[in-house]
């Protein structure tokens, strides 16, 4: 990653965010910006999650801690204390930061399965935490009273193009950001400890650190998913930071892909049409899904984009006679792991 | 050569014309008729999927029976009501979804949220950010309407609240408690907010009425519990002369069951104010006789001709009994369509002025009328009373009416100990 290269990223953000502006012009009805804002939330929440079990190979189970944590702690902030939007948003990066390396210091250390259930408990804490601190935190009835939301810089909060701008301006950094950790050496270093932990110590890396960063940087992007979240029901529930948040991310990753770095956004646009479109035509919202799970599972055997890039890949690749030294690069970009 | 009629109109141009009226008469006059008949949509948030499915069939029976009777009548000046339903999953965020989708993309002009407590607080951010006319026809919390800081102007309650159901039932158990001289309590409520506040406020009303009343322990089941054997031990075990519990639908049918088979009536008064509704009433195997509760909705309370007729018509129409659920939404359907009628508008302001401090004529309500009281925007007067099972129809049959003038007077004290005026 050069700094050329951070230029023509960062050149591209914008313009997708320009035109991105320009989408509710075209589109009509406010309908879209929901959707978009709705998106927002759960793009980077599940990109967020990828970083982890497609880059890391950390199988997280418990990483809606941290959507739950950015909601609740993103509305406290605002309901409690005179702040700025800005300064809360701050400060919700921050507690998740802390709230993510003692988590983390905990749970990196293990591997697979038991890594994969210490950080579903440790979502599932704040959850029993958020419905038994009812003068705090409304317990099971939510934080109410609605998010406060000051203008800042010219941005009302409180109106629908404003918040469309303000959450996808957020989705396109947050990808932005998020692209260029995978693309950096800190990335690669993650592959590297994905593909053969026991190796990476003799290259001088320290993989418990590594695993830490990581794990803190991803739970900072899903805490700003979980605030995006908090300002389009204007509120938090418990929901929020119930296991289920966590599937729905892990859902989105499988349908998406891991392979590709937008496959987890593609993966949440898949499920977010499924749900809005299944909702409005059956009550059988969970078998419906359960049958696009299994198309994916048992069909593609992998997520969309994964699939879309085994066959452009295999399109890439001549029929007959290929070089050997071709057939081998062919072969070592077979294996479905996120980057190669 | 074209042929010119003497005031120069062409024979083409008459018949361009003419095929353009023939086009306009199919086309254009049905489409103004039909842009006159618009229909009015309402848009229904609730829960079609999982435990509490029952809610969601319960609640769109109730406000469907409203609107097929003003359709049937008219409508409103020709423009005939239109219920959409959508299933929330009892998941917050999804109900403020559909709430959004229905006020941006569907075109709904009112609300009805006829889903659970947590989600009626995210649908009344919506109704505080859109302004739209919202009635909240089965949230029973409280707070919802009662704290002055989660007013919103266009926000009513048509539903039953926590308050008034723990006076009413306090005030009942002391003078059972104080006849029967039952002065052991135990608690055996569902482990969550509306069980804890529940529980709490009937106890206090109890101990007010009658002061020699003693908790002398609390069970806590969790939410959809299957197996209650741990509560039933420890109560047998406790041996309180009356147990509370605000268990409700399969819950309290589970666990009325359960109780059943460690004999736990004959042992111990139990006051379960949900079990007066036909959902449970007709689920449980073998009801037993002698437990005290609430009336959530019954045929024979109030026990009129009118109301026994609105039951007889709801359970012809949809071939089931009607329940708590129906007659809310019932009276938040009637309290809208009265209000359209009276403001011939969808406005949401000219709708909600209307409804505040409005009555409606309905037979579940106390001398067949409702009350939208003005200033909380919650829902006064309906019937509420207490009784004793039986193991056949009607089940509950002497309910004891609750002097509404008492729960207003000790709601105002409670507002004030709340600081909420």
């Amino acid at each position: 990653m050069t700094r050329s290269s951070l230029l023509r990223d960062s050149l591209i953000a914008i313009a997708v965010f320009a035109v991105l502006a320009l989408l509710p012009f075209i589109v009509p009805g406010k309908g879209f910006t929901d959707f978009m804002v709705r998106l927002a939330a759960f793009g980077i929440f599940a990109t967020s999650l990828n970083l982890l079990v497609g880059y890391a190979g950390m199988e997280s189970f418990g990483h809606g801690l941290f959507f739950g944590l950015g909601c609740y702690s993103f509305g406290l902030i605002m309901q409690t204390f005179p702040v700025s939007i800005p300064v809360a948003f701050l400060a919700t990066v921050g507690l998740s930061i802390v709230v993510g390396t003692v988590v983390g210091a905990i749970c990196v250390r293990l591997n697979e399965i038991y890594f994969a259930f210490v950080t579903l408990a440790f979502q599932m804490l704040l959850h029993s935490l958020i419905i038994a601190w009812t003068p705090i935190t409304g317990g099971d009835q939510g934080l109410t009273g609605g998010i406060p939301r000051p203008p800042f810089l010219g941005i009302r909060l409180d109106d629908y193009y404003h918040l469309y701008l303000f959450s996808t301006g957020l989705l396109v950094a947050s990808l932005l950001a998020m692209y260029h950790i995978v693309q950096s050496p800190f990335g690669y270093t993650l592959r590297m400890i994905r593909d053969n932990a026991a190796r990476a110590p003799f290259l001088g890396i320290n993989v418990f650190r590594v695993r830490l960063m990581a794990y803190v940087i991803a739970g900072a992007f899903g805490a700003i998913g979980g605030m995006i979240m908090s300002l389009f029901v204007s509120g938090a529930f418990p929901d929020f930071a119930y296991w289920t948040i966590s599937g729905e991310a892990i859902f989105m990753i499988m349908l998406g892909g891991i392979t590709v770095f937008l496959g987890p956004m593609v993966g949440a646009v898949m499920l977010l049409l499924l749900n809005d479109f299944v909702t409005k035509m059956t009550t059988h919202y969970g078998l419906v899904l359960g049958l696009v799970i299994l198309l994916f599972a048992l069909g593609l055997r992998k997520g969309l984009m994964d699939f879309a890039a085994d066959l452009w890949r295999d399109r890439q690749t001549p029929t007959s006679g290929p070089r050997p030294d071709t057939a081998a690069k062919t072969a070592a970009s077979a294996p479905a792991r996120a980057g190669e | 050569m074209t042929k010119r009629a003497p005031n120069g109109v062409g024979r083409r141009s008459v018949l361009k014309g003419t095929a353009a009226v023939a086009a306009a008469s199919t086309i254009g006059f049905p489409f103004v008729s039909k842009a006159q008949n618009k229909p009015i949509k309402v848009g229904m948030v609730t829960v079609l999927s999982g435990r509490v499915a029952i809610l969601g069939s319960a609640s769109q029976k109730g406000a469907q029976i409203e609107i097929d009777a003003f359709n049937a009548a008219g409508g409103l000046g020709g423009r005939p009501i239109e219920l959409i339903v959508r299933d929330s999953k009892a998941k917050p965020e999804e109900a403020a979804r559909i709430a959004r989708e229905f006020i941006n993309s569907e075109g709904c002009e009112i609300l009805l949220d006829a889903d659970t407590s947590a989600a009626a607080f995210a649908i009344q951010e919506i109704a505080r950010e859109t302004g739209i006319l919202t009635i909240h026809t089965n949230s029973e919390t409280s707070s919802l309407t009662a704290d002055p800081k989660l007013h919103v102007p266009t926000a009513f309650r048509s539903a039953r609240q926590g308050i008034h159901d723990a006076i009413a039932g306090g005030s009942y158990a002391a003078e059972v408690s104080k006849a029967k001289k039952l002065n052991r309590w135990m608690g055996c409520s569902p482990d969550y907010a509306y069980g804890r506040d529940s529980n709490k406020l009937f106890f206090e009303y109890l101990k007010r009425f009658h002061k020699d009343a003693e908790v002398i322990g609390e069970s806590w089941p969790k939410l959809f519990q299957p197996d209650y054997t741990e509560q039933l031990t420890k109560i047998l075990q406790s041996k309180p002369q009356a147990v509370y519990s605000c268990l409700w639908g399969g819950d309290l049918t589970a666990f009325i069951d359960q109780s059943s088979i460690y004999n736990l009536f004959a042992q111990t008064e139990v006051f379960a104010i949900n079990i007066a509704d036909y959902a449970v009433l007709t689920a449980i195997k073998n009801l037993p006789k002698g437990i005290h509760s609430g009336s959530r909705y019954l045929s024979t309370f109030p026990p009129t001709k009118e109301n026994a007729d609105w039951s007889a018509g709801y359970r012809k129409k949809f071939n089931e009994y009607p329940l708590n659920w129906s007659w809310e939404n019932s009276a938040g359907t009637k309290f809208v369509l009265d209000a359209l009628k009276k403001t011939n508008s969808t406005d949401s302001k000219k709708l909600a002025e209307a409804i505040s401090g409005a009555s409606i004529s309905v037979p579940y309500g106390v001398d067949g009328k409702l009350t939208m009281r003005a200033g909380d925007n919650t829902l006064i007067n309906y019937s509420t009373g207490w009784g004793q099972t039986i193991q056949k129809d009607p089940f509950v049959p002497d309910v004891k009416s609750v002097d509404w003038k008492m729960i207003l007077d000790l709601e105002t004290e409670w507002k004030k100990t709340m600081k909420y005026i």
